[in-house]
């Protein structure tokens, strides 16, 4: 269980979030909802810990995730509409380094695995920058293979579905369903009516919000 | 405790591997770099003219003003690149410290910037009429000077992400702190011209390319934290 409590989040000097109280199930997939600008990505980033809350805070069973936070992002993939690749750097180069900075093992069979789960394998020596943005996010994709050898209790997925085709997005709901099975709990913020998987739930923040105009 | 410890140094070393190798499939970068430090050296004495004793007087500072103005351009890029493609996002949400990336950066920037300037720096150094005797110190002087210069352009790189025109702002920003660098730079073999000892010049630089080594990744790292949360 997650669980916001009285989240104010700036960006700058705008007040995206003031108040924010939520709580998220986990082993579930939880489906971010709200219309552009409102500050989907915004509370993904911060419960992923990279914006600062102003004030509240957030816990996981009881626990400040922000007073253990090397314990807490080791448990948890984030992935953005940025992806975080390299244009100079293969595919497989690309996987192979975010692996080794999470600190899990780096052997061959696992990386070939991961880039099968998103059907890759074929591009695996191809240049970033030869990819186009399908691919990309499937490349990104890959990494989320490898909370099934490591231990992962968290997907932080903005936008996942965005530039990828049908086969892929199928591709994507098979990973998403075996993580749940793993008690895995993912949260995913999208603009997408159709969720990925049949169970899941919905936090609308349009609904949440409760900013005091002053 | 110490398995943790090991962990890290594999991470550090991981990471200038992949620097290394992001950079080097950029050659075009270096050897420009390289090309305009020539160009720097080539000009210069063509603008004195052909009095041997005009040249002696400034070739020394030429060369560590060369070099500084040949980098500058280059240090945006050690951390902007990681910055627009979400890479460093992935650093924040992962259990390496962001100090211990951002060392690697400037040690890998470094190797694959600065060490061939180095390398071809005898060249620079006959091209401008220096001495023989003079060349194992300007190599040593540069090796370390070139080392705090990219500490301290990891700083002033950090400070201008997601701004706009950061790059005219970089050099004003970092050119401050370069200063010391290079007085002190320029000292070793002035030294040695006029036959003093070059030792003292070389221990004010190592000393302020150590005070550059311990505050840059820290400075850095939370410049970086304050990037990324906007």
């Amino acid at each position: 269980m997650l669980n916001l409590k009285n989240l104010n989040i700036y960006r700058g000097s705008r007040i995206v979030f003031s108040g924010l109280n939520a709580e998220i199930k986990t082993s579930t997939l939880t489906l971010i909802k709200g219309k552009n600008g409102s500050g989907k990505s915004t509370l993904l980033r911060t419960i992923a810990g990279l914006t600062p809350i102003e004030g509240g805070e957030i816990n996981q069973n009881g626990v400040n995730i922000f007073h253990a936070k090397e314990q807490w992002v080791r448990k948890l993939i984030f992935i953005d509409n940025k992806n975080g690749l390299s244009d100079e750097l293969t595919v497989r180069e690309n996987l192979l380094t975010w692996v080794k900075i999470k600190g899990w093992d780096t052997n061959k069979e696992n990386l070939v695995l991961a880039l099968e789960s998103v059907g890759m394998q074929k591009y695996m020596n191809f240049y970033i920058s030869q990819c186009s943005d399908g691919l990309k996010k499937r490349a990104a994709l890959a990494r989320l293979y490898f909370s099934f050898f490591n231990e992962v209790d968290f997907w932080l997925l903005d936008e996942p579905t965005n530039a990828l085709d049908h086969s892929s997005y199928l591709l994507l709901q098979s990973l998403l369903s075996k993580f749940i099975k793993m008690k895995g709990s993912i949260l995913i913020a999208s603009h997408d009516k159709k969720s990925l998987i049949k169970d899941y739930d919905t936090l609308d923040i349009d609904k949440l919000r409760n900013v005091k105009t002053i | 405790m110490n398995n943790k410890e090991l962990n890290w140094i594999y991470l550090f070393i991981s990471h200038i591997k992949r620097d290394i190798l992001i950079n080097s499939r950029s050659l075009f970068d270096i050897v420009s770099i390289f090309g305009f430090m020539l160009l720097i050296i080539i000009l210069f004495p063509m603008g004195i003219g052909p009095i041997q004793e005009k040249l002696d007087i400034v070739s020394n500072a030429v060369l560590w003003i060369g070099l500084i103005i040949a980098i500058i351009p280059s240090l945006e890029k050690m951390i902007q690149r990681d910055y627009t493609n979400g890479w460093l996002d992935q650093i924040a949400t992962s259990p390496i410290p962001l100090e211990i990336v951002l060392l690697a950066k400037s040690i890998s920037h470094w190797i694959i910037v600065i060490i061939p300037l180095i390398i071809t720096s005898p060249i620079f150094a006959i091209l401008l009429g220096l001495e023989f005797n003079q060349i194992p110190w300007l190599i040593l002087s540069m090796s370390i000077g070139g080392l705090s210069i990219c500490f301290i352009g990891i700083i002033g790189a950090a400070l201008i992400l997601g701004a706009r025109r950061g790059n005219v702002l970089l050099p004003v920003i970092i050119l401050p702190l370069i200063i010391p660098i290079l007085i002190f730079g320029v000292g070793v073999n002035e030294s040695i011209k006029i036959g003093l000892s070059p030792l003292p010049n070389l221990f004010l630089l190592i000393a302020f390319s150590l005070i550059y080594l311990v505050i840059s990744p820290f400075i850095s790292a939370i410049l970086i934290r304050i990037a990324i949360s906007r």
